[in-house]
């Protein structure tokens, strides 16, 4: 037997040393993707990489149609100088072990000159060396989480508020309302919660106002009731809770539940949570408001429910993705339509037309917009309204 | 106190309903039914289609709810459970996953993945105990559940078929010789615990307020536990079982926060087995089945496969691949591998010892993060921190799993999935971020980053996977762990210390999971805990059971198949799991031993 390993071991090696002399020095990556590019008149292929099942579902299913809603108006426009916009979609599940190899894809074919996504951090950024090396620039408009820029390369981009500005704005605003004592519950997740609920609670150390209790929470628990009783043990004076809208929304019902009627600082626009009857008068800074009165998120809405009928709301996750594909169509507009002209597009474009900020421009250092502003919303009768004054 | 108490009721409440189902069916079948859990989520879709979509009032759709959930039960288990139940259970719990997975992506396709908000049909906070409020609808719940829990129980004393399920859940061979229709005794059985499912999931709908497709999974799992705490056949037990790890979680997460919730009902469970191996209610197996241990020859044995396929499959594999794939199928090709060193590993446990260890994910999420700290914070080289993620896993994963070696049967099973997700769990509250920036493998200063270089690293590791277990399968030790696998009493007869060999090839698994973990989190050069699931538990346990569970280079085969199937599928993204399910359940139903056994 012990012939017949050597034997093995000793193929093994060959197979390799073979394998490795045949692949000559291709085992580092010299970035050699290929080289992407349209000729006149031809499609300009964007990727999306994104969960078409599993769960994060929803999300995917939200961005989609806003995206195939932009591309319409868009090549309604005449395309980018010509060329009309196509997507080719891959689902992900947001499972890192699928979205390297859909990375993978879109680096491997030519057509693709930039890619949408991954939905979660989690996904995306396992997947940001490949594209890197590819040369192709990975725009996760919606992830928030600061690290996906900050330790990425030029190629990362997002136009999401990081989670620390927007839970440091957060934490001003309730503290400017007189709230000096506040309950809080966080998701208990590396991507998103954790350091979401760090940058809230540096700055609320900062200007003083007392967290009486701040209780993480499993994303995937249903049943807040026990944590939230000694959330609120302290008789803080308002709650906030650091996490999306599904979660909010059985974290609301069962704050309630339990007695407590200060205000709710939390939840998000999403279709459960705007439905939840206990939600009703919660509180959120958000970027974008379905209701706001400015003409170009009005003809969004408008233009939105017109392709979906059946659609009863229309949430910062349509428009995140409905201006993500604006702001690619400019930068190919400005830089070129292949994957450098794309990236130079981007470093150089101002002041895109947008219905989440009015108009956005990008800090050249961060990656990010340019000094977002967050607008209070209160919801009312299921849907966000601003907060005047 | 009181507060605590009541939400610990309520949710015992809905832990013992999915409970009772599942005990039911193990009780007659033997084989865990993971599609009960997708019944859940199924039924709480179903009844918000009907009260909100249709306007239907409440009490007609709750009736039409469960009648719905049990027809589908009944389809289940005639189409796809009976059938691969008399071959194998291990293949008929497998194909409840498929069809687990069918349903969930059915329901998602018929009412989208949107969370909904469930309608309040009956006040929800009107009564109030001290601080704690509840409402008529959590009364009315805990009535229900007991008129249908009294209700089982004088059918099952009583009713005639009541009778045969229970001399069913005894001994299927004694009840057949007494004329008892078993198969009708196991389609009743089935639509019962089906119904079951649906009601609890219309349950946690009205106490929860907010539900999606898959909202489900998370309830079933936990109802799953309750099952066994209880001890798995008995409804009494199952009942007790929900109500008593509903208070203890409450209690828990009072005391230690909701972090700690899945360590909580891991250490629950693991108290109750170790104080009483067959649960609260349940009998003590004196001679204990395990799912993986079939008779002393058991069911089939692999093919004989010559050698030049074995030369021909490291030529296509080792050469062919890298010299002509391109970089997407190259990147595939690492996932294919990464998980064929995992559960090839894991074939020492599945397939020797015969432990159906459910949480893999544990062992590597063990090896990917101790492999990313060393290389991060003690700067080590990848080559150093590869094998002392191995023997890490190995050492951490067979400390923590020490205690559960004597609890037998299907239990050790549940056990092993209690560990994994506790596994996950505790790494969290230790490392609470994401890990950035892992270094990728170099040599000499040259990054090894392409994706042909990690497909090539992860061959060789297989290979040198497959050399080892080959030697280990082949050695006195091999076949004593084996010995264990085929008949543990016998093994134990004959002077073997069954427990020490099975915690061993436990070790040994937790080893190469390890390995397996090190190479992603080198190759993702980010990781953070939402990435060791239970899904990748039951990836693992797939792979394995589809290649044939004693057979390390199945494990390759059920890891191109699993994998790549998942790629090759792209073509239909909507429908991708839904045929995935499918082709799983038709791979089990022709090949219900594992693709490279044949039947005996």
């Amino acid at each position: 037997m012990a012939r017949n390993t050597r034997r093995i071991a000793f193929a093994g090696i060959m197979a390799t040393t073979a394998a490795l002399a045949l692949a000559g020095c291709s085992l580092s990556a010299s970035a050699n993707g290929p080289s992407a590019g349209a000729s006149a008149g031809s499609t300009v292929y964007f990727g999306v990489s994104s969960a078409t099942t599993g769960q994060y579902a929803q999300y995917g299913e939200q961005f989609k149609k806003a995206f195939d809603l932009a591309v319409e108006e868009v090549n309604k426009d005449g395309g980018i100088d010509g060329h009309p916009v196509a997507l080719k979609y891959e689902d992900s599940q947001s499972d890192p072990k699928q979205s390297v190899t859909v990375a993978q894809k879109f680096v491997n074919d030519p057509q693709i000159s930039l890619v949408f996504g991954d939905y979660s951090s989690a996904a995306s950024i396992p997947a940001s060396p490949i594209y890197t090396a590819g040369k192709l620039l990975q725009y996760g408009f919606n992830n928030s989480n600061p690290d996906f820029t900050a330790k990425g390369t030029q190629y990362q981009w997002s136009s999401a508020i990081t989670t620390s500005a927007s839970y440091t704005w957060t934490a001003d605003y309730i503290k400017k309302q007189g709230i000096d004592s506040i309950g809080v519950t966080y998701l208990n997740t590396a991507d998103w919660g954790i350091p979401a609920f760090q940058a809230f609670k540096a700055e609320a150390d900062k200007i003083g106002l007392k967290i009486t209790d701040a209780e993480a929470i499993d994303p995937t628990s249903d049943d807040y009731r026990p944590s939230l009783t000694k959330a609120v043990a302290g008789n803080p004076k308002a709650f906030a809770h650091v996490g999306y809208g599904p979660d909010a929304a059985k974290l609301v019902t069962q704050l309630r539940a339990i007695g407590f009627t200060g205000t709710f600082y939390g939840g998000q626009d999403e279709q459960s949570f705007d439905g939840t009857p206990d939600a009703a008068g919660s509180v959120i800074g958000t970027e974008f408001v379905s209701t706001s009165k400015a003409p170009e998120v009005q003809a969004f809405v408008k233009a939105f429910k017109k392709k979906y009928p059946d659609e009863k709301e229309v949430t910062l996750f349509e428009a995140g993705a409905y201006d993500a594909l604006h702001v690619a169509v400019a930068a190919a507009k400005k830089g070129g339509t292949d994957r450098a002209g794309i990236l130079k597009g981007f470093q150089q474009i101002t002041d895109v037309p947008s219905v989440v900020y009015g108009k956005l421009s990008f800090d050249k250092e961060t990656r990010r917009p340019a000094s977002p502003q967050l607008t209070p919303t209160v919801l009312k009768d299921g849907a966000w309204v601003a907060i005047e004054g | 106190m009181l507060d605590t108490l009541i939400a610990g009721l309520l949710r015992g409440n809905v832990y013992a309903l999915g409970a009772v189902g599942i005990s039911l069916v193990f009780g007659v079948m033997n084989v865990v039914n993971f599609a009960q859990f997708s019944f859940f989520g199924l039924g709480a879709m179903l009844a918000w289609f009907f009260v909100v979509q249709l306007q239907q009032p409440f009490w007609i759709a709750l009736p039409l709810v469960l009648a719905i959930c049990a027809l589908l039960g009944l389809v289940i288990n005639v189409a796809v459970v009976r059938p691969l139940a008399k071959y194998l259970p291990l293949a008929a719990m497998l194909s409840t996953y498929a069809v687990a997975q069918i349903l969930d992506n059915g329901s998602q396709l018929a009412f989208s993945a949107q969370f909904r908000s469930f309608p309040q049909v009956l006040p929800t906070s009107n009564l109030h105990i001290g601080n704690m409020r509840f409402g008529t609808s959590d009364l009315v719940m805990l009535g229900i559940t007991a008129v249908v829990m009294i209700a089982m129980s004088l059918f099952l004393k009583y009713g005639r078929a009541g009778r045969a399920i229970r001399a069913t859940a005894q001994d299927q061979e004694a009840a057949l010789q007494m004329g008892i229709p078993v198969g009708s005794v196991q389609n009743v059985s089935f639509v019962i615990a089906s119904g079951l499912g649906g009601l609890a999931g219309i349950f946690f709908s009205l106490y929860i307020g907010v539900v999606n497709p898959v909202s489900g999974l998370n309830i079933g799992m936990t109802a799953f536990v309750a099952a066994a705490l209880g001890g798995l056949g008995s409804l009494v037990g199952a009942v007790v079982g929900g109500f008593v790890l509903g208070i203890l979680e409450a209690f828990g997460i009072y005391w230690f926060g909701d972090a700690a919730r899945q360590i909580i009902v891991f250490v629950v469970l693991l108290v109750v087995l170790i104080v009483r191996p067959g649960g609260l209610l349940g009998k003590v197996p004196l001679l204990s089945t395990e799912p993986l241990t079939g008779t002393f020859l058991g069911k089939g044995r692999p093919l004989r496969i010559p050698r030049w396929v074995w030369i021909a499959a490291f030529v296509v594999l080792g050469v062919l691949v890298p010299i002509l794939a391109d970089t997407y199928v190259l990147t595939t090709g690492t996932q294919v591998l990464v998980y064929a060193i995992i559960a090839a590993g894991f074939t020492v446990t599945a397939g020797q010892a015969g432990v159906l260890a459910l949480g893999q994910a544990g062992p590597i999420a063990i090896g990917a993060y101790l492999s990313a700290l060393l290389s991060v914070h003690l700067h080590l080289s990848f080559w150093l921190a590869l094998p002392i993620a191995g023997i890490g896993a190995a050492v951490i994963a067979s400390v923590l799993a020490s205690p559960i070696w004597g609890v037998k049967g299907h239990y050790i099973s549940i056990a092993t999935l209690g560990l994994g997700i506790a596994i996950v769990a505790l790494i969290q509250l230790i490392v609470p971020q994401g890990i950035y920036g892992i270094p990728v493998p170099s040599i000499a200063g040259v990054d090894l980053n392409t994706p042909l270089a990690y497909y090539l690293i992860d061959f060789v590791v297989l290979a040198l996977t497959l050399l080892v277990m080959w030697r280990i399968r082949r050695s006195h030790l091999g076949k004593v762990i084996s010995s264990v696998g085929s008949d543990e009493v016998a093994a134990l007869a004959s002077g073997v210390r069954v427990r020490d060999y099975k915690a061993l090839a436990f070790a040994i698994s937790a080893f190469f999971a390890g390995i397996g973990g090190s190479l992603l989190a080198h190759q993702y050069t980010y990781i953070d805990t939402t990435m060791f699931t239970m899904l990748m538990s039951l990836l693992v346990v797939t792979i394995v059971i589809l290649g044939g569970v004693g057979l390390p280079y199945g494990a390759v085969v059920g890891s191109i198949v699993l994998i790549g199937a998942m790629e090759l599928l792209r073509f239909t993204p909507e429908w991708r799991i839904i045929v995935y399910g499918l082709v799983l359940i038709l791979v089990v139903r022709f090949r219900p031993g594992g693709v490279l056994v044949r039947n005996s």
